[in-house]
């Protein structure tokens, strides 16, 4: 007994000398934070709603008049201006901050995919439903309107039918009014908070604290290539995350043909906000890559502003490779899907890793792929 | 007695601090190697890993499973790919559990995240043969393999039966093996022990100051080593102080090595590493934690490379003795191995010792035209040679 309490008291024995530890974080370099700043909202942001809110405005007319006149040529009116809203909608889903933040995360109401078909069908028929309830975020937004435009019925004529002479038919024409209605107004609260005030709040925001804006920013920025384009688009589909591959959860699965040409909006829209292009127009202005440049940060002994770049080059032209309609790529060759995402994926440690030490920005959130 | 012990094991945990005036960094403080893998908080142990020693217990079933020819293919791959509450294992604990083999397979942070192209190729592999073993092998377990078909063969001097495929190869024995290089040695080195793992998000900043994981005793850099450890120790009795020989993987094949008397003193080397860096999580000292993350990327990698080269060369005497079956069990043990070579680290490199791409050629080669029936002992030595180099040992060394 008494050789195990010796064996237990040399156990973990540990000499500990304190030395006076310079702090971590909150320290800022002599860049220029406002002038990104400034540069994002302005130039970016600011611009990049401008120019889908107008579109979904649009979009809720066509909408409108199909409910009204569900017809063929309405139909196609309606899908068109869908289309070109969800690719204006790339433009801003990674803005989450503000207001968008504010409304317990915007995109959720906007683009939650795949969408829950029993959720919204049931709705149509019982008229029992809450968009604001956290049930319904996968039941609305752009892939809802997807669901209900193009996934109906197996033609047109059957969709079209769905409006009209369907037992339901009233129950969807207000399930998709309802739906339209929420993004409309949504939308237009957050586009008047950053045309109001926050624009001022979010451009006077330099310090480096947590909730400064440039950290959240980043933060939102890097979760967002991370979830919203990485996995989203082409992680989950392609079953990097589950045991065999999800085709059915590609987005804007119904419509069949534009999955990829929303992935590559995306990724120009994420490319632009890394160099500080200007939403309308090719000048550029304090971005991620001129304060990557301006503390001359090098991986390997290479720019890193250049390596992020050539990254993002080098993953759109994997996603050109795919077919227009991730689904069907997903499973005539889920390689070539999956070497996209790699190729994604690559940017991830360059940006969340060498980016932020940079910057001297912490990661507010953790993957939860462990055990 | 017990609250004697426990009042001791508390007060183990001695620190004693002296101040400096100099900008001391942390490389001055000594970290004594703990006698045993326990370590406590406040009287609890800090030490889990439940999820390491489930997933060992399932290859430990999937491996029996892989040698019952009444069992499906389907049933085998239930067993690699379990689903929650599915009934694949004899273990209710098993079959409750939302864990699995297969997504564990070749999906390191560091290898992986980024490569799910060949992640994907890797699994793809190994379900292709757990299915041929069900629908080829088990069909064909009373027939004599030939050169060009499958079934039984049996060992010299009323040895063990061997089922092969037509190239001659023992599927379960090319599963298991990949799986102490595509499971264990790959979340080990390239996963729990990485930096990326072990330093991600905030667990410096959490370590240092001692907050642990909501309802645990562990911080969460802890809790990663400890996850590190558990693919090797985790289906001992008392994991804490290992005898070794607890499963049919890594942890037996670390103990064959250390048995040869070239390579005498790996297993102590990786456990006494393992606690040393431990203790050095708990000291907050990262400089001696990341030197034994060394010492264990360099031994848990030789493991695999002296195992490759040992069957190599036990195929070739069994070869040349007429003992054909005894030949192709341990090539095809060989097989697995070189499989996992691509899982392997280089210290101080984000780099295995030898690519996917190596690997693949390797076991081209050996399975070229018929397998095993053709493969000649020249190519065998060539390739005995080149991973030994490699690794800087010799393949006489891995021999005995």
């Amino acid at each position: 007994m008494l050789k195990k309490t010796a064996l237990f008291l040399g156990l973990v024995f540990i000499m500990g000398c304190s030395s006076s530890d310079e702090s971590k974080g909150g320290s800022t370099d002599d860049f220029d934070r406002s002038a990104l700043l400034i540069n994002l909202a302005d130039n970016i942001i600011i611009p990049a709603y401008k120019d889908f809110g107008p579109k979904l405005v649009t979009l809720k007319s066509a909408v409108d008049e199909f409910v009204a006149t569900p017809n063929q040529s309405n139909l196609d009116a309606a899908r068109n201006k869908w289309l070109t809203a969800y690719k204006a909608w790339q433009h801003v889903e990674m803005f989450n901050i503000g207001k968008a933040e504010d409304l317990n995360e915007y995109y959720y109401f906007m683009n939650i995919y795949p969408v829950t078909v029993s959720d919204i069908e049931n709705g149509v028929s019982t008229g029992a439903y809450d968009l604001n309830k956290p049930n319904y975020h996968d039941a609305q937004g752009f892939p809802a309107l997807d669901y209900l435009l193009n996934g109906l019925a197996a033609d047109d004529a059957g969709i079209v039918a769905k409006f009209s002479t369907d037992a339901n038919a009233q129950g969807y024409k207000t399930y998709l009014t309802n739906v339209i209605n929420q993004m409309d107004n949504l939308t237009q609260q957050v586009i008047t908070d950053w045309t109001s005030s926050y624009r001022d709040k979010f451009v006077s925001s330099t310090q480096n604290t947590a909730t400064s804006s440039l950290n959240k920013f980043v933060n939102d920025y890097i979760f967002y290539y991370e979830k919203g384009l990485r996995a989203n688009k082409f992680g989950i589909p392609s079953g990097v995350f589950s045991t065999t591959p999800l085709p059915e959860k590609v987005e804007a699965y119904y419509n069949q043909e534009v999955s990829k040409a929303l992935s590559l909006e995306a990724l120009n829209a994420v490319q632009d906000v890394f160099n500080g292009k200007a939403f309308n127009g090719s000048a550029t202005g304090a971005s991620f890559k001129t304060y990557l440049e301006y503390l001359k940060v090098d991986r390997d002994g290479k720019n890193l502003s250049t390596i992020i770049n050539t990254q993002y080059d080098l993953a759109r032209s994997k996603i050109n490779a795919l077919d227009t309609n991730f689904s069907k790529q997903v499973k005539t060759d889920n390689s070539k899907m999956t070497i996209a995402y790699d190729a994604l994926q690559m940017a991830v440690v360059y940006l969340k890793v060498d980016m932020v030490q940079a910057f001297n920005i912490s990661v507010d959130y953790v993957d939860a792929d462990g055990d | 007695m017990r609250k004697i012990l426990l009042g001791i094991a508390i007060t183990s945990a001695l620190l004693t601090s002296c101040s400096s005036d100099d900008d001391s960094s942390d490389a001055t403080k000594q970290i004594e190697v703990p006698s045993t893998y326990k370590f406590m908080r406040d009287g609890n142990s800090t030490v889990s890993f439940p999820g390491q020693t489930t997933r060992i217990e399932m290859a430990m079933e999937l491996r029996s499973a892989l040698g019952d020819n009444t069992k499906t293919a389907a049933e085998l791959l239930g067993m690699f790919a379990h689903t929650e509450g599915d009934n694949d294992f004899s273990e209710a604990g098993l079959n409750a559990s939302g864990k699995n083999i297969r997504s564990k397979v070749a999906a390191s942070k560091e290898y992986f995240a980024a490569n799910t192209t060949v992640s994907n190729q890797i699994k793809s592999l190994m379900d292709s043969w757990i299915e041929e073993q069900a629908t080829i092998v088990f069909a064909n377990w009373n027939t004599i393999a030939t050169a060009g078909s499958a079934g039984q063969l049996q060992q010299a001097g009323g040895g063990k039966m061997r089922y092969v495929n037509a190239k001659g190869l023992e599927l379960d024995q090319a599963v298991a093996k990949t799986l102490i290089g595509g499971l264990m040695t790959d979340q080990m080195l390239n996963h729990y022990l990485s930096t990326s793992v072990l330093d991600e998000g905030a667990n410096i900043a959490n370590n240092d100051n001692v907050i642990v994981d909501e309802g645990t005793s562990h911080t969460t850099m802890e809790h990663k080593w400890d996850e590190a450890y558990g693919y090797l120790y985790g289906n001992e009795i008392d994991p804490s102080t290992p005898v070794l020989n607890a499963d049919s993987f890594l942890n037996t094949y670390l103990s064959q090595v250390d048995s040869d008397v070239d390579f005498a003193g790996t297993a102590s080397a990786v456990y006494d590493a393992f606690k040393l860096g431990r203790a050095a999580i708990v000291a907050k000292n990262y400089k001696v934690r990341d030197e034994q993350v060394k010492i264990i990327r360099e031994n848990i990698s030789k493991v695999t490379a002296i195992r490759a080269v040992h069957y190599l060369q036990e195929g070739k005497v069994k070869m040349a003795t007429g003992d054909v079956a005894g030949a192709f069990h341990a090539l095809s043990e060989t097989y697995g191995f070189i499989n996992s070579l691509q899982f392997t680290r280089q210290p101080n490199t984000d780099a295995p010792y030898f690519t996917h791409k190596e690997v693949t050629a390797f076991m081209d080669d050996l399975m070229e035209g018929n397998g095993f029936w053709e493969v000649t002992p020249e190519t065998l030595d060539t390739m005995s040679a080149t991973i030994a180099s490699k690794f800087g040992f010799t393949a006489d060394a891995a021999t005995n």
